[in-house]
């Protein structure tokens, strides 16, 4: 029942004027909007323009505090049952505010949760990659840096394995294409210090493809979040390659 | 109908419904096909296909499923099981399963409309497909040359994930030309794995 109701405050309410889509709005656009997608049927893609319209400071503040309840919420409870009154409530704010932050309510908040919790990811990778001083090293720095962050995620474990169907849609065929893609443009320029900008696109997608393989499925023989495991596997299966590539 | 001794009647009775259900799938689609429907195509009477599966039509669509993803897993395999080297193997068994997955309509169907009970599938079924063609990998890594320095249960594992990550998305690797697959498969497959 919730769900409807919400829907329709979020229509009543999407009439404001929405900034033109601004590129720079994380290249993550395309996994943003399927994520919506599938969150909620036939009420899909109004979501991703609104991030661009995030105002001041005062009001990103209080959308961040709304994402991190929402995380808080999911890591207990999963997505489905999480509501909009106990993000509010772990937020600390009333479900007025939290509306006016997110329109849309829950799917909307959803959105952001993605969005927000990407570019984290992208933040932390870019910190422990741009570290690096050879290809192994950067590797490894990626590998063992985006495994850790999966694992230790507690909303996207719980997601993982008590509501598959969520993630897994972006997991496999055109959908985990469309990640590739978007999370390989992101991870590419930190290899081009050593490779040019053809190889560096297919050796971030390769890595790209390990994380996934690792963390996502199945019992991995070693963990990668730990950066000698990840080094291994650098050392054992992708360097080899990564000099076959370039021939 | 040909009969097969070591299977008991019930498999085979299972078996009959499953067949009928997916060939229902393939003409009327996934959401059209009643219970109705699979009992009619497989002679049965409609207590029958309940007895079989008492979660009704959610179970045999889910099950239809299943059982369609492992002969599509089996097709695969006696294709690519007389291959002579660990390469041509691999680049067999991209190409065709790339080939299948584009070319399997009813697959293509399920992942546009009603990607839920094609998930259901992947989730129960794809940690023992990993785990199968790592062990059927294995005997070929012992045979064909594997690098000494690599333990051969890693490699076996390392390239099951690989394999059944490029054949459901391929990224930017084209599986239909031989050539990407045949670098492909030297670079990222086989590079560490095999001797130089």
């Amino acid at each position: 029942m919730a769900p409807v109701e919400l829907r329709v405050v979020g229509r009543d309410l999407q009439s404001a004027p929405l900034d033109a889509e601004s590129p720079s709005t994380l290249s993550s656009r395309p996994t943003l909007s399927s994520f919506s997608t599938l969150s909620s049927p036939g009420d899909g893609d109004c979501g991703s323009a609104r991030l661009s319209r995030i105002g001041g400071e005062e009001r990103s503040s209080t959308r961040i505090k709304i994402v991190d309840a929402a995380l808080e919420c999911i890591a207990r409870r999963g997505i489905q049952k999480t509501r909009v009154e106990e993000i509010a409530r772990v937020a600390g704010l009333s479900r007025a505010t939290l509306y006016r932050a997110f329109p849309g309510g829950k799917d909307d908040v959803l959105e952001a949760v993605v969005g927000t919790e990407v570019a984290r990811l992208f933040a932390a990778l870019g910190a422990a990659m741009g570290e690096a001083h050879d290809l192994e090293d950067v590797l490894v720095a990626g590998i063992s840096e985006a495994s850790r962050w999966i694992n230790d995620h507690d909303a996207l474990s719980y997601v993982m394995e008590n509501e598959p169907q969520y993630i897994l849609p972006h997991l496999s065929f055109s959908k985990m294409d469309q990640l590739l893609s978007t999370a390989s443009g992101f991870a590419a320029p930190f290899f081009m210090r050593w490779l040019d900008s053809e190889q560096a696109l297919r050796v971030a997608e390769w890595a790209i493809r390990i994380v996934i393989s690792y963390t996502g499925f199945g019992d991995p023989p070693f963990d990668l979040g730990s950066p000698e495991e990840a080094r291994h596997l650098v050392k054992t299966f992708i360097l080899p390659g990564v000099l076959a590539l370039k021939v | 109908m040909e009969s097969d001794k070591r299977r008991g009647p019930r498999q085979e009775v299972r078996e009959r419904i499953l067949r009928a259900t997916y060939d229902c799938v393939g003409l009327f689609g996934l959401s059209k096909t009643t219970i109705e429907d699979a009992a009619r195509h497989a002679g049965v009477s409609r207590a029958t296909v309940y007895r079989y599966f008492p979660g009704g039509r959610d179970e045999l669509m889910k099950e239809v499923v299943t059982w369609e993803y492992w002969r599509f897993f089996m097709r695969l395999y006696e294709e690519i099981r007389s291959c002579d080297s660990l390469e041509e193997l691999m680049e067999r068994a991209l190409m065709l399963a790339h080939k299948a997955i584009t070319e399997h309509e009813v697959l293509q169907r399920l992942v546009a409309t009603e990607p839920e009970v094609l998930l259901h599938t992947l989730t129960t079924e794809s940690a023992g497909t990993q785990e199968l063609i790592a062990a059927f990998l294995k005997p070929y890594l012992e045979m064909h040359g594997l690098n000494p320095r690599v333990d051969v249960d890693e490699a076996a594992d390392f390239l099951a994930r690989m394999v059944l990550s490029y054949i459901s998305a391929p990224g930017r690797w084209d599986l239909a030309d031989r050539e990407q697959v045949s670098k492909l498969v030297r670079a990222e497959l086989l590079a560490g794995v095999v001797q130089r």
